[in-house]
């Protein structure tokens, strides 16, 4: 008896309440814990890859490969933090919902909604605080089995140091404590119904709306009609339709972002080293070049060589006469060497409005922006065979003879935005900067000149690399043979693309566990709105049973009604997340409509597996029901 | 046809309802617990059989085995000419849907769906799939239990009696033969439930109907053609009123 009135209280309350609900309360744990564990473990996926891939530091500029992929990951992330979020407190309001009528029964048998308030909050709190204990763990179990040996819980991602733990403790505290106020909020709602429309909880979840507007599709038979029925009418309707809706446009646009984002980094590559092109040099030069080519995807230093030894040079002559060869459709001339340069913004006027309607001009002085080794490359503007992603356009005829183009890389630190204002000082003379363009020759750290300005400042005349643009690969052959007449080397520059093509698949192979996780994420989330609705409605599901209906009939009402809402939602958010990947997510982007297709296809696929799957499940559980599991 | 696949051809037998030595057994925690013990009764058509006994005597489960919603553990069971102990969940469910009418003690109507909504699905499932047919007998039903003003009620915004009246007019939609009611007028009061025994003698009188009733209510046994008493799962009397026999 002791022990009896001990437990008469919050938590003994919580106990027996959560024990009398069996199912139902594993269910909303393991949903909730569900969520939290794959949003918490995404997200730590997230910080150890933005770690390994060497995009953790100084992301100051808004350009380039680098750039693309680590402002995916961000926004993956953030994306990704959104839908576990909203899983978290959908999870939540759905399991509070469910004790409405259990809150009206207590409320109407006199206790004080004070009481009432602290003891369902109890029980909430128990399941929540236990499911973001065990996500959380769980979370940490998968990533050290995940990355073991090589765990990132301490490095520093962007702004954010020490990510993976801050990552680890900031995620389930943040979910419990979403879910805590998601909690408290609708219990307060409910405790603030009337007792009688709380314990009326059939009429307090439908929609009266709609009522006396049955739809009659007899194509689609009286499954379909009961389900359009049982589904249109469900107050909580437009919320779940909200909630699945922008779970999967979010995950969509993560997965359709992935996508595009691997096929534009993968078109900026293409767009500086297109195919079909010969490099013809002298063989240190050739070798120097192609290291200087590839030092995208490999870490291994570049070796220091004089690029201008009088032996390296080709002549004009020599280079015109690679014009005249059957199928070289453009010739290329560079020359090409490495240099000390450093960054400046040029002293400005900077103008600011006060509080007033003053307006203070301040004259902002010369910044040095530090000294880096960077590629130096004089090019014909004219004959230029890269057709480069760049900020503001390549070189023209009429540009400055002092002007540049910078490489991704430098963009940020040395050369600083707006271009306007940056310069850099390489060999003793000041350039303008122009534009910022993507390049994976020496890693982006590169600035391209008029190719007379950098002959004139190193007093060559010449080039010490060709590069031909050919019409097909069979031209090699007749290059070859020239080049060798030269003294030459000739090769297709097509390995040195292949190479970082490779490197760029290989980077988004490992991200793309992210999209594939935020799926899992989603499906998860449409599982247990499936999973709440078919068990709130189960007893109708007998009733049917009971009155003759057969197990087929049973099955397509609850196929019905699980994959129409998907249906509804797919067709609102597929669009609007393909939207958003192709204009919005990245800039210049290269969309390919079968990988669009593909990520449509995937996603449409497991979701549709999903609903699938738990009409069956509760299909199957329905047929072990008997006439003595229905509820009064 | 496009929901229930298959209708069983019903003969016309005499007998609507024939229990030959049915027992029923349940296992509740690992113990065997006897429902029904041999029982032996015949309705025929037509008539109306009331099955009375204090609560746990096995009313419920006769119904449930009448309907085909539990199988006997012994016994042979013909329902309306089906022999129920061989058939198959799908036949039964096609049997029932076309052939049994159920009215439960706690109503039991889809939530989601109208008194009328209620009443037409139960159409739907018997196979019959012209709607404007349905929706015009469906109004006639309602009309029948004085509900055609709450036609489009959900069930819980409708009384308990508002609720069986419904529950009937749904056991009457598939115009089935045979009819169960179980405990009928348990959750009403006098006076609705007085409302529910006339519409069950109006099912009687004007439809021919066969009824198995359950109840604890004089009303109903009243009406009643044969009266089975049960008592602890077995078949303790069976009485014929007087105004029958003559």
């Amino acid at each position: 008896m002791e022990v009896w009135r001990a437990l008469i209280g919050p938590l003994g309350f919580a106990v027996r309440s959560l024990q009398c609900r069996g199912f139902h309360s594993y269910l909303a744990f393991l949903g909730l814990t569900l969520t939290v564990s794959t949003t918490t473990f995404l997200l730590l996926l997230g910080q150890d890859l933005a770690s390994r891939l060497g995009v953790d530091s100084s992301m100051r500029s808004t350009f380039g490969i680098s750039w693309l992929i680590f402002a995916y990951l961000v926004l993956a992330l953030a994306l990704i933090s959104i839908v576990g979020l909203l899983s978290t407190s959908y999870l939540v309001s759905s399991m509070i919902s469910q004790r409405m009528r259990d809150i009206g029964v207590i409320k109407a048998a006199g206790a004080l909604p004070r009481r009432l308030l602290a003891y369902v909050t109890f029980e909430a709190l128990l399941v929540i605080v236990s499911s973001c204990f065990v996500g959380g763990l769980s979370a940490l179990l998968i990533y050290s089995s995940w990355s073991w040996p090589n765990l990132s819980l301490f490095k520093q991602v962007g702004p954010v140091a020490n990510a993976g733990a801050t990552i680890l403790i900031a995620v389930p505290l943040i979910c419990l404590l979403l879910s805590y106020m998601v909690a408290s909020l609708r219990v307060k709602r409910i405790v603030g119904y009337s007792s009688v429309n709380a314990i009326s909880k059939q009429l307090s979840n439908l929609d009266l709306q709609t009522l006396g507007k049955p739809l009659r599709i007899n194509r689609l038979g009286s499954a379909f009609n009961l389900a359009t029925r049982n589904v249109s009418r469900d107050r909580g309707f437009n919320r779940t339709l909200l909630s699945v809706g922008i779970c999967i446009c979010l995950s969509m646009i993560v997965l359709a972002g992935a996508l595009v984002s691997a096929d534009t980094s993968a078109s900026y590559v293409l767009r500086a080293m297109p195919p079909n092109v010969m490099i013809v040099a002298n063989g240190n030069i050739y070798n120097q070049y192609v290291s200087l080519g590839t030092s995208f995807s490999r870490s291994a230093p570049i070796s220091p060589i004089d690029y201008t030894n009088a032996s390296y040079i080709i002549t004009p002559q020599n280079a015109s006469a690679f014009r005249s060869i059957p199928g070289v459709e453009t010739v290329d001339t560079r020359l090409i060497t490495m240099g000390s340069i450093t960054g400046y913004v040029k002293a400005h006027f900077a103008s600011n409005q006060d509080t007033g309607e003053n307006i203070n001009t301040q004259i902002i002085p010369e910044v040095d922006t530090g000294t880096t080794q960077a590629l130096i490359v004089g090019i014909n503007s004219t004959s230029a065979i890269g057709d480069w992603y760049t900020s503001n356009g390549f070189l023209q005829g009429a540009d400055a003879q002092y002007t540049m183009i910078a490489g991704d890389s430098l963009v940020g630190n040395i050369v600083q935005t707006p271009f306007n204002l940056s310069q850099v000082s390489a060999f003793g003379y000041r350039y303008d900067i122009k534009s910022a363009l993507v390049d994976p020759l020496n890693a982006g750290r590169v600035l391209y000149a008029p190719v007379q300005t950098v002959q004139r400042t190193l007093g060559v005349n010449g080039y010490n690399v060709l590069l031909l643009k050919v019409r097909d690969p069979s031209i090699l052959a007749a290059v070859s043979q020239m080049a060798s007449s030269f003294d030459l080397v000739a090769g297709s520059q097509d390995p040195v693309l292949n190479s970082n093509l490779a490197f760029l698949n290989n980077i988004w192979s490992y991200i793309f566990l992210i999209p594939i996780f935020a799926l899992v994420l989603t499906c998860g989330l449409l599982l247990s709105y499936l999973a709440t609705n078919f068990s709130r409605r189960f007893n109708d599901y007998v009733v049917l049973k009971v009155l003759g209906a057969n197990a087929w009939y049973r099955l397509r009402l609850l196929l019905w009604e699980a994959w129409g809402i998907l249906a509804i939602s797919m067709l609102i958010a597929i669009p609007v997340a393909w939207a958003i990947s192709i204009f919005f997510l990245v800039p210049d982007p290269s969309v390919s409509v079968a990988d669009l297709e593909l990520s449509t296809l995937v996603s449409a696929s497991a979701l549709s597996a999903v609903s699938v799957a738990s009409a069956l499940i509760y299909s199957r559980r329905l047929g072990f029901t008997t006439v003595k599991d229905l509820k009064p | 046809m496009d929901d229930q696949d298959e209708e069983i051809e019903v003969s016309a037998p005499r007998l609507a309802v024939d229990f030959v030595g049915v027992s029923k057994e349940y296992v509740i925690d690992g113990k065997p617990v006897k429902a029904l013990s041999s029982i032996t009764f015949s309705v025929k058509e037509g008539e109306v059989a009331v099955i009375i006994g204090p609560s746990g005597a096995g009313k419920t489960t006769v119904l449930n085995v009448i309907a085909g919603l539990e199988m006997p553990s012994q016994g042979d069971v013909r329902v309306l000419g089906l022999d129920l102990t061989v058939s198959t969940e799908q036949s039964l469910s096609a049997f029932r849907s076309a052939n049994v009418g159920f009215i439960f003690q706690s109503y039991n109507l889809v939530s989601t769906l109208t008194a009328e909504e209620n009443v037409e699905l139960m159409m739907e499932l018997a196979g019959w799939s012209d709607s404007g047919r349905n929706e015009m007998l469906t109004a006639d039903l309602i009309g029948m239990v004085g509900l055609a003003d709450r036609a489009k009620h959900l069930p819980a915004q409708l009384s308990g009696g508002e609720q069986q009246r419904v529950a009937i007019a749904r056991a009457m939609a598939n115009d089935p033969p045979l009819i169960l009611a179980d405990e009928p007028t348990g959750n009403l009061d006098q006076k609705t439930g007085l409302e529910v025994v006339n519409l069950l003698a109006r099912l009687r009188q004007e439809k021919g109907k066969t009824l198995v009733i359950t109840t604890h209510d004089d009303r109903i046994v009243s009406m009643a053609d044969v009266i089975y008493r049960l008592e602890n799962g077995g078949l303790e009397s069976v009485d014929r009123p007087v105004r029958v026999r003559s």
